[in-house]
This record gives C-alpha cells, structure tokens and sequence, in this order.
C-alpha cells in the first residue's frame, strides 16, 4: 500500500444509459509520471475526473491508502482540466488564478501571494503574474494552470492533455519542466494525452484506456486506430527511448 | 437652484435608497455577470410580486412576504438546475412566469385594497419609506459581511468549479447562499424601479464594467459607480419630467452600458493587445 499512490479497483462511470468507462483496475507507483492514453472519447478525461471526484462512480479509488471521497474532504489534489472546460477570458490575472491552489490554507494574504509567485516562477511564469489570465497564449495558460495545480502542494498531480495549445518545443520544455518538478517534489503525476511524441518519451508507465480495456501493452492498437492514422500518416513510427521501461510491441 | 429637489425629503429617501441599491447590485450583479446567470435578476424581481400581493391580502409586510417567496424562488431554480437536467435559465424561464402570474392573479383578487400597481410594476419613488431604506441598509451589510467571508470562494467558484470544488470550496453551500443574497438584492432594487425592470439595474452596470476592466474588483467599483451615477440621474430625471423612477432609472443605465459599448467599438482595434516587456522567445 507504501507504493501506491492511487489505486483504483473496478472502477465504472455511467453517463445515463451510457457506459464511458467500465471495470478499469490499476495502481500508479508514488513518484512516478504515469501516462494515461486512448483514442477519443476513450474515457481518460472521465476517469480523471472520476479520480477527482467530480463524477459519481462505482467501484473502489484510494488515494494514497484513503477512501477517494474521504481523502478530497480533507486535501486538495493538483488537478489540470482538459482545455475548454475552463473559461479563460476572466478578471482575473495570472497569479490570482495560481492563487486559488491555495485555497482552504489558513495563510495570510501576502504569504499567499508570495507562494503563488514561487510557483510561477517553477513554471517560468513570473514575469506575467499580473497579466490577465485572458491575454495569455494557449500554452502559457496552461503553464499558469499548471502552477495552480503545483500551488495546491499536493504529491499527487492529475493533468488532462496538458499538452494542448503548445508547439513541439514548448512540449518538450513543459515535459521537461515537469519531470524536475516531480524529481523535486517528489510528485507522482497521471498525465491523460494522446501525444505520440514527448509523452511516451518521458512516461514511466503507459497505460491506454478504451471504455474498458487497460492495459500496458495497446500502444501498437493505439497507433492502428485510423484517426491517428489519418492525423500522422500511415508510415507512423514509435521511437524507443532507452530510458523507458520497454513494452514487447511498441513498434509499429 | 439646480438641486432644489434634494430638500424633499421622499427625494433624499430615493436619494438615499438609490445609492444602497447602487451599492448592492455593483457588488452582486458582477458574480451574476460572470456566471452566465444574467436572467436570474429579472426571473427573481417577477417572484418579488406574488410576495406583495400575498402581503397584502395577508396584512402583513409585503417585503418580508416577497423576501420569503423570492427566496423560496431562488432556492427552487437553484435545486431544480443543480440537481435536474435542465440550465438555470430554462430553470428561471419556466418558475418566474408563473409567480408573475400568480403575482397578477393575486392582485386582482384583493381588488377591494388599494393597490398601486402600476407603482409596484415600474418603480415609484414616492413610495419609498424609511422602513425600504432600512431593509436595504440591512442587505447592504449582509452584503457586504457576505463579499468579505465568502467573496474569494464565490470568485473561484464563478471561474472554476471544478477547481474550486477540488481544493474544498463548498460548492453547494456556496451556490445556494449566492442565491438567497440575489434575492435579497432583487427585493431592493424592486421598491426603486419595480418588478419589471429590476433585473436590468442587476446586471447592466456589471455588464458596462466587465468590457471597462480586467480586474474584478475593479469590475465591482466600476458599476457601483456608474450604477449610483445613473441611479442618481434617473431620480432626478424622474423628478422634473414626473415619470415612473424605474424606466427613468432604466434609461440611463442603459444609455451608459451603450456609451460603453460604442466607446468599446472604437478603441477596439488598438487596445486588445497588451503588450509584455519580457522574453518572448519563452514557449
Ligand atoms: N458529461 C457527459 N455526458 C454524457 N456523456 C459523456 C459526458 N462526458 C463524456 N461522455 C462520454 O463518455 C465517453 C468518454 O469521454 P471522455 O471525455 O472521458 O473521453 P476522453 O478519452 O477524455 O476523450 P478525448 O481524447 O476526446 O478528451 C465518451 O463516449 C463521451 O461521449
Ligand atoms: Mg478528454
């Protein structure tokens, strides 16, 4: 149970009549970035928000040994969105947003201010801490949301297609940015994408997610789903990387 | 003498009952704004006419009766669109015309009392009295009691309530006291303009504030500002043309939010940019 930082046993979600994930197991290692990967509608943001607890499920989540809705009672989590569920154009600047992570903290307003800042800077961000939220470019946004999820000083980081709205260099700074962080931290991280690139790069633990299916061993699926066919061309090629802990059929 | 009419003493009432009124609505209609929850105004303030209705066929205060029926009608369109299928504002669509009709029905079965409908309906600064004046200094103070404890986490919850819910914002609570300070909001605004127009006193000075800055709290100065300075004209305006104070009152807001609108239109192109003196070479 020390190992674990999330585990989730079973777990189904049920939108009315409709079935988004059903019977999903796993166990994420502490300290570890693990990476969540499916096609869409696969259910990644589901069972990210299930973890959450956001929406209603049935089955058993733990969170570092504690019933899911007993632990959230007491503590935040770091929890990034998928993008478009967030209004961005509002009143508010960019360490106001980072400012909400601290929220439920008895600190006063200046040290609250002062945190914020510290956490802008871990993402590269301070020089728009009072640049409205609005204003920011696609992948600074999400750097400043990143920070808010940092902000909440949480071990455990959920994080929905983060990746989105950044070019290729800005994903490799950002997985780069949080893979220090989480050796800083000591953070265990559950990253949700369908990004062949950077994300299995950097993951130590790839997991897909079709509805049902869990499993270590999808990628050559993944890769085989028409969509990303059509996205990246039929001639797709998954690199190995000699730092991954290797899976039998990653290539294609 | 330009402000002769500020020796009348229902004048300083109005005076008076406009500038609370102001205040109010600038600190609540911003979080309505922001929620997407415009409607909410105009579907309570039809409630708010049942409640004087029944109040006076009851004999008892018609304010106390519409602040209880204007709550119990914010806590149902809150319980319906929390907890039901449909959005807020089918949710206010479908509950406010029916209290408004209540509201009528009521009134024409207390033919036998007086009644000034046409009062209650647009606004009659006449009929404002010390007791309005103190019930809206009342709300005023839970107002702003409420802004101090639980202004931050309505913020937040207003920008993300996902996020908020996460990091332990009671988002349940907060949601349904949001609703009973609404209510009692509405419930001033309507001795000054009347039921059918204090929805518009709600919601366009926040709306007049919300193109004008990029901070809420600024955004809240912004339209008890412009909102005291239209009410103020209003009353003024109703005063020495003797008409209705709400359409009065209706008709500067909203000359104001149009000022903003146009002023908006042609400074559009050369300030939606600003510009960051810092590295941009930064992803
Ligand atoms: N609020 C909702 N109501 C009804 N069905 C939903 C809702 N949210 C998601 N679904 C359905 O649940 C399934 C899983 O959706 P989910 O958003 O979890 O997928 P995803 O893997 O995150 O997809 P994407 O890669 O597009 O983000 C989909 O079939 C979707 O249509
Ligand atoms: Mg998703």
């Amino acid at each position: 149970m020390d190992r674990y930082a999330l585990i989730l046993d079973s777990v189904s979600v049920r939108y009315g009549e409709k079935e988004a994930i059903a019977n999903v197991s796993m166990k994420l290692e502490k300290g570890k970035l693990h990476v969540l990967m499916g096609p869409n509608g696969g259910g990644k943001t589901t069972l990210i928000r299930a973890i959450a607890g956001l929406v209603p499920f049935k089955g058993k989540i733990k969170i570092y040994g504690i019933e899911s809705h007993e632990y959230l009672k007491r503590h935040s989590i770091g929890y990034l969105a998928q993008r478009g569920e967030t209004v961005y154009d509002f009143p508010m600047t960019a360490i106001e947003v980072v400012e909400m992570g601290r929220y439920g903290t008895k600190e006063s307003r200046k040290l609250r201010r002062e945190k914020a800042m510290k956490f802008l800077e871990e993402v590269n961000m301070e020089t728009y801490a009072h640049v409205p939220i609005g204003e920011l470019s696609g992948g600074q946004q999400q750097r400043v949301l990143l920070a808010r999820a940092l902000a909440t000083e949480s071990k455990l980081m959920l994080l929905d297609e983060p990746l989105t709205g950044m070019d290729s260099r800005a994903q490799s700074r950002f997985y780069r940015m949080l893979n220090s962080l989480r050796a800083r931290h000591a953070l265990t991280i559950l990253i949700a994408s369908h990004d062949m690139g950077f994300t299995t790069a950097y993951a130590e633990n790839i997991m897909c997610i079709n509805k049902t299916m869990v499993s270590r061993e999808c990628i050559a699926k993944l890769l085989a789903e028409p969509e990303i066919k059509e996205l990246y061309g039929p001639n797709i090629h998954l690199v190995k990387h000699y730092h991954l802990p290797q899976e039998e059929d990653n290539d294609v | 003498m330009m402000f002769e009419f500020l020796n009348y003493s229902f004048m300083e009432r109005a005076i008076v009952a406009g500038t609370l009124v102001a205040i109010i609505t600038g600190i609540v209609g911003p979080f309505l704004v922001f929620r997407k929850m415009s409607f909410m105004g105009a579907g309570l303030s039809h409630g708010a006419l049942a409640g004087i209705a029944l109040g006076i066929i009851l004999g008892l205060s018609p304010t106390l009766m519409s602040v209880l029926i204007v709550m119990g009608l914010g806590f149902l369109i809150g319980l319906v669109s929390r907890t039901g299928k449909i959005s807020e504002d089918s949710a206010i669509g479908t509950v406010y015309t029916f209290f408004m009709a209540l509201g009528i029905f009521l009134i024409n079965l207390s033919k036998g009392y007086h009644i000034n409908i046409m009062g209650y309906l647009f606004g009659d600064i006449l009929a404002i009295s010390k007791y309005d004046i103190l019930f809206a200094l009342i709300v005023l103070i839970v107002v702003l009691v409420w802004l101090i404890l639980r202004g931050r986490a309505m913020l937040y919850l207003t920008f993300d309530e996902d996020f908020a819910k996460i990091t332990g914002v009671p988002i349940g609570w907060d949601y349904y006291i949001f609703m009973v300070i609404t209510s009692l909001s509405i419930i001033t605004v309507v001795k000054l303009v009347g039921v059918v127009l204090a929805g518009s006193i709600l919601i366009v000075p926040s709306a007049s504030a919300k193109m004008l800055s990029k901070s809420f709290m600024k955004i809240i100065a912004i339209s008890v500002i412009s909102g005291i300075i239209s009410i103020f004209s209003g009353i003024a305006f109703s005063y020495y043309l003797n008409t209705s104070s709400g359409p009065s009152i209706v008709f500067f807001v909203t000359a104001f939010f149009l000022c903003v609108l146009l002023w908006q239109f042609g400074s559009n192109t050369t300030s939606r940019k600003v510009k960051i003196k810092s590295p941009s070479s930064r992803p």
